[in-house]
């Protein structure tokens, strides 16, 4: 692909990829925020960097889907031991997470500067996970995490009804037979796996925020499910592109963090102005109310 | 933050500490002289202070000419980058084993010290830093051994309108890439060795100035080679901007993708500049570092390929760290000259 | 139509259930059949929704067995409804009143299939029954009480059910909710139907149901509502104070409303 409408090739790669996961973790995220596990998604991040260090130390390849593989089942493993620490221990949900948050962290950080402090030839490009590499993507990196983003769209888009029913009245759905702690697990392993696709785009710090800004934002727009799938997506999207043009137009921005904070920004506009639930409409009204 | 070179006499600290403790037990001699309840205890005291009394003159006696000629033996020199331990062996020679601290291919900007690396810098009886904040993360640590122990850092004894300014107040600490700008730092060197053991003071001051005249005729050989690359091809991109010293000494342009410290993160304007110049100046080859990663060089690569230009990947460079053992770049004049020839043979070559 | 199966529509053999160590159920025989209109009161604490949710295999049993319409329930769920307590559910939540009652029709559509005109239309002549038809578009949060309940019931109406348990479902409603709502279970059980409700108001329960039992972790005592509201099995449930539960026995055996 070379440059289109201008756009030299490399913030081209960068914009889709990123692009594509904004817009699934905004997708995907939603489920998370409804089901008020977003907690739990953070986690979940927080324990990629062990995968993917122990990934390379198994395997010592360094290609993407390897590394995000090794992620992938790092987060798994996490949210497994969550759920053994509640129910094993009578330790609160806040409690467990942050546990095992910390835990997890902790070992991907002491294995990652124990590979860069003896030198290991190939482990210089694993920091990147912590903070991301967006701006050096590649043609196949793109290729990668789209791919996976549109997976996980259609799996969202596939097992919508089910994925609301369970999320809005777990009791009532299993009075009707559905396998709530079943479909319970498939939404967090999604998002689990959202938050290891977005690694490469906004490192294991900051990928959370890509599952959680945008459907919060898009919750202050909308009152319907699939309306605010679809608005939490293309607020993931703008803020992806939003970063990418910031870092594109300006040197030394870096390019994950700017996605985040353009995210950020997009959260404060919808809180303040939405319409009905925004915080000047609902002061509109207040005063309205008072007034008659 | 410049490190204190501070002066401790080394073997006088045993004796130090054999004096204090002769002082403490005098003042348990003295409880014997005082009034207390008991007859029983002052008979015991009494017979400990007479006991602990000799001992303690013979550790005295023994102690310090036995601890002041372990001393002499082996002092401790620990260095805190390969570069600057090659520097230490160029002009110690075999009197004095120097230790490394970040082995090769380790990045020095981001390490970040472990307690057995603390423990070792404590026990070190000299600790040289290369300085200028490549040590990015052991600032700290550096400064606060500097007031106890000796801590030399030999690029801050540069004359400073030599270096080259990043920021105010902020200079770019990769000196050792000017074999000329480097060799003005083989002083400091000799005479942080001298201060540790006197006795070998001349050899040591012999050794750098030897060193610092090999240094110089390898500077002149360096610039005869890079001046052996056609003009318009004269540009280094590399990944991090490690290269600027050697830029300015040899006649050639230097970009790194990264800033001056690979703790930077790259933006895409920052890769888009780099594409554009590669494709502009139709440079046929870019660099990567051994100790520093390679995606923001292979980045580079796919847009130059997008817009028909391929640059090949010219070699590996060694930029912070020297080569290990076996890989024939272990000095750092193997290394300057290896690097070299790994730039002349990417950009001179036939596309 | 399913009034004519020869087992009862609900059987309790025997039911025990405990949270952790502590018994919340103990020993339940109880047999109810359709059609009918049956309510489970008790004091606050008592086990009445664990039982309904027992039935429902909403909560494990340490001891005995259900049966609906003389069968396991996995194999009539289909034919089962229900309405649960309306603090389960945040009311919050993206969804507006037609979201909320189409969702009893997923039980027959099964995975992945969307709900089509004909689940569109039962919903719709669900919310006719309950009185919401004009306000299907409305965001559940922004509903009174009464409203909200009468959403949860028309779900179970979609459901399409022949045996409906119901969880409290007139507390906090207004007057002419609980009218309504009443209506509606009345017209279930004229059609052949067994409501199960656990309910909150001692009062109310002579005016409204066919039948109930009084249950305080054990089964008081079941049956026409005549006969089981006497002063004796009151005192034996509650603790109140039984110069009042005389009175309310007194009154349901005297066959009158107790206002």
């Amino acid at each position: 692909m070379t440059a289109f409408a201008g756009i030299p090739h490399n913030t081209l790669v960068v914009a889709v990829a990123v692009a594509a996961v904004g817009f699934a973790a905004g997708v995907v995220g939603s489920f998370g925020v409804l089901r008020r596990r977003a907690l739990a998604g953070d986690a979940a991040a927080h324990a990629t960097l062990a995968g993917v260090v122990i990934a390379f130390l198994v395997t010592g390849s360094r290609d993407l889907p390897t590394l995000l593989l090794g992620g992938f089942v790092a987060a798994i493993a996490s949210l497994g031991c969550l759920v053994l620490i509640r129910r094993a221990t009578r330790t609160r949900d806040d409690a467990a997470t942050a546990i095992v948050l910390s835990v997890s962290f902790g070992l991907g950080i002491v294995l990652l500067s124990g590979l860069s402090a003896r030198g290991v030839p190939g482990a210089g490009g694993l920091e990147h996970f912590l903070m991301g590499h967006t701006a050096a993507l590649t043609a196949a990196d793109a290729r990668t995490l789209g791919v996976a983003s549109l997976a996980a769209v259609l799996v969202v888009w596939l097992g919508l009804k089910e994925a609301t029913l369970v999320a809005f009245d777990p009791v009532f759905a299993a009075s009707a037979g559905w396998p709530v702690a079943a479909i319970d697990y498939a939404l967090i392993t999604l998002v689990a796996g959202m938050v290891v696709v977005g690694l490469p785009a906004a490192g294991a710090v900051l990928v959370t925020a890509l599952v959680v800004i945008p459907p919060v934002a898009a919750r202050q727009w909308t009152d319907r499910v699939p309306s605010m799938l679809l608005v939490s997506g293309m607020i993931g999207l703008a803020a992806a592109l939003g970063g990418v043009a910031a870092s594109a137009l300006v040197p030394r921005l870096a390019t994950g963090p700017m996605i985040v904070l353009v995210a950020a920004a997009l959260f404060a506009v919808s809180f303040f102005f939405a319409p009905r639930r925004g915080w000047l409409a609902r002061r509109r009204s207040a005063l309205a109310a008072a007034g008659k | 933050m410049p490190f204190a070179a501070v002066n401790a006499p080394v073997d006088g600290r045993l004796r130090g500490i054999a004096l204090r403790a002769a002082i403490g037990c005098d003042i348990l001699l003295n409880h014997q002289n005082m009034d207390f309840e008991g007859s029983k205890s002052s008979r015991f005291d009494a017979l400990l202070g007479r006991r602990c009394w000799l001992g303690w003159c013979l550790a005295v006696g023994f102690a310090a000419p036995l601890a002041s000629a372990a001393e002499r033996a082996a002092p401790r020199v620990l260095a805190t980058t390969t570069v600057v331990a090659d520097l230490l062996r160029q002009v110690a020679g075999d009197r004095v084993a120097i230790d490394t601290l970040m082995g090769p291919g380790i990045d020095p900007h981001g390490y970040k010290a472990t307690p057995r690396d603390a423990d070792r810098l404590a026990r070190a009886d000299l600790v040289v830093a290369s300085g200028l904040h490549l040590e990015g993360k052991l600032g700290e640590l550096l400064a606060k051994l500097g007031r106890r122990a000796r801590v030399v850092a030999v690029a801050e004894s540069l004359p400073q309108d030599r270096l080259l300014e990043v920021a105010p107040g902020l200079h770019d600490p990769h000196v050792w890439f000017d074999a000329r700008l480097w060799s003005l730092a083989t002083p400091a060197a000799a005479e942080a060795l001298a201060a540790l053991d006197p006795s070998g003071a001349d050899t040591y001051r012999e050794r750098a100035r030897d060193y610092a005249s090999r240094l110089e005729r390898l500077d002149d050989a360096l610039g005869a080679r890079v001046a052996t690359i056609p003009a318009e091809r004269r540009v280094l991109v590399t990944a991090h901007d490690a290269f600027r010293y050697f830029g300015r000494a040899y006649g050639i342009e230097v970009v790194g993708v990264q800033g001056t410290s690979t703790e930077s993160e790259a933006g895409i304007a920052d890769i888009n500049r780099l594409v554009d110049l590669i494709v502009a100046r139709k440079l046929p080859a870019v660099f990567v570092e051994t100790s520093v990663s390679d995606r923001n060089v292979q980045a580079l690569q796919e847009g130059a390929r997008a817009r028909g230009q391929p640059v090949a990947l010219g070699g590996r460079l060694y930029s912070d760290s020297l080569g290990g053992p076996g890989s024939g770049a272990e000095t750092l004049e193997a290394v300057l000259a290896a690097n070299v020839e790994t730039i002349v043979a990417g950009l001179a070559g036939e596309r | 139509m399913a009034a004519t199966d020869a087992a009862p529509a609900v059987e309790f053999h025997d039911v025990t259930v405990a949270y952790g160590r502590r018994p919340v159920l103990w020993n339940i025989d109880l047999a109810v059949s359709a059609p009918g209109l049956f309510g489970i009161i008790g004091p606050n604490g008592a086990g009445k929704s664990t039982l309904v949710k027992a039935a429902l295999g909403l909560v494990p049993l340490a001891g005995g067995s259900v049966r609906l319409f003389g069968r396991p329930l996995a194999e009539v769920r289909h034919r089962i409804g229900y309405v649960p307590q309306r603090e389960t559910v945040d009311w919050d939540f993206p969804v507006n009143v037609m979201d909320v009652v189409l969702m009893g029709t997923y039980g027959r559509l099964g995975w992945f299939r969307r709900p089509g005109a004909r689940e569109r239309a039962a919903a719709r002549e669900a919310l006719d029954r309950v009185g919401l038809a004009d306000v299907a578009s409305r965001q559940i949060g922004r509903l009174s009480g009464g409203q909200q309940q009468r959403v949860f019931l028309a779900r179970a109406l979609a459901q399409e059910a022949d045996l409906y348990f119901l969880d409290e479902p007139l507390a906090g409603v207004d007057a002419r909710s609980q009218e309504r709502i009443f209506r509606v279970l009345d017209d279930l059980r004229r059609s052949g139907r067994l409501v199960i409700v656990v309910h909150h108001d001692l009062r109310s329960a002579a005016d409204w149901f066919d039948g109930v039992a009084l249950v305080d972790m054990r089964l008081v005592a079941a049956g026409p509502v005549g006969e089981v509201l006497t002063p004796e099995n009151l005192r034996r449930t509650y603790a109140g104070p039984l110069d009042v539960l005389d009175e309310l026995g007194r009154a349901v055996a005297r066959g009158g409303r107790t206002a």
